[in-house]
């Protein structure tokens, strides 16, 4: 037992400053993360994103995304308004990639929906080039 | 990182992550399950030529959100951190998917203009 003590002793000093250490440091950590910073910026920009998505038409080409971004801005604000800012903060960053995905869903749609219009008129004027040279000749002097 | 020097451009992120995840499983740390199925979303999207070729960049957001997914797993083993990162890369994997998707039609709309040689 005594020989513990003894190794104990010798440590103490050493745990002692390796506590203090280790207080300042996440004092520091404390301070330093975002942990205590309202997400303003984010939750600014995020509401940027969510009127340019809406304005890509978002709202229609994908409600579910849009709704799951605008929902998750309101709960941000209420983790703001209670100061939990950690939480609004994940809020808010999970809100901005649910827009980013809802908008890049819609433009998809657009273009998708471009290119299905364009190929659809390629094929009818290729069908009804194919009609008229297979028109016999005669239908022509016919009208003539 | 001399190891990593082999790969080139987003293969090095793999790599990178492989390790990481080789790392973490090495020294014997817990698997976190919604970062594994993160990572896994990662790893499919990687293998699709068509989101490789056509949305590289968003799939690299993708990337960059797993390895600090993985950073605070293995680092601060940030429970609920690293639940949330774990869900954006799903849903920046999804992005990149979209995009993909995207590019691809808009590809097609340009064949139709530019003339058949």
């Amino acid at each position: 037992m005594n020989g513990i003590c003894d190794v104990g002793r010798k440590i103490m000093p050493r745990m002692n400053a390796l506590l203090v250490t280790s207080v300042i440091i996440s004092i520091l950590t404390f301070y330093g993360c975002s942990t205590t910073k309202p997400p303003t910026d984010t939750l600014a920009k995020a509401e940027l994103g969510v009127r340019a998505a809406r304005e890509a038409g978002a709202n229609e080409l994908a409600p579910v995304d849009m709704k799951r971004a605008t929902d998750k801005l309101e709960r941000a604000k209420q983790a703001m308004a209670a100061d939990r800012y950690d939480e609004a903060r994940r809020l808010v960053e999970s809100a901005q990639v649910e827009v980013e995905l809802a908008e890049a869903k819609a433009e998809a749609e657009i273009v998708r929906r471009a290119a299905d219009d364009l190929q659809r008129r390629v094929d009818a004027l290729q069908t009804e080039a194919e009609r008229d040279s297979r028109k016999p000749i005669t239908t022509r002097s016919e009208k003539e | 990182m001399r190891l990593l020097a082999v790969f080139e451009g987003p293969q090095r992120i793999t790599a990178a992550l492989s390790i990481l995840a080789a790392l973490s499983i090495g020294c014997g740390a817990v698997l976190n399950p919604a970062l594994e199925s993160a990572r896994d979303s990662y790893q499919k999207a990687r293998q699709d030529p068509m989101i490789v070729r056509h949305a590289a960049v968003a799939l690299d957001r993708a990337g960059q959100a797993l390895q600090e997914a993985d950073r605070l797993w293995t680092k601060e083993n940030n429970v609920i951190e690293v639940k949330h990162l774990a869900y954006i890369v799903e849903r920046r994997v999804e992005i990149a998917r979209v995009t993909a998707q995207r590019r691809l039609a808009a590809d097609e709309i340009q064949q139709f203009r530019s003339p058949r040689p």
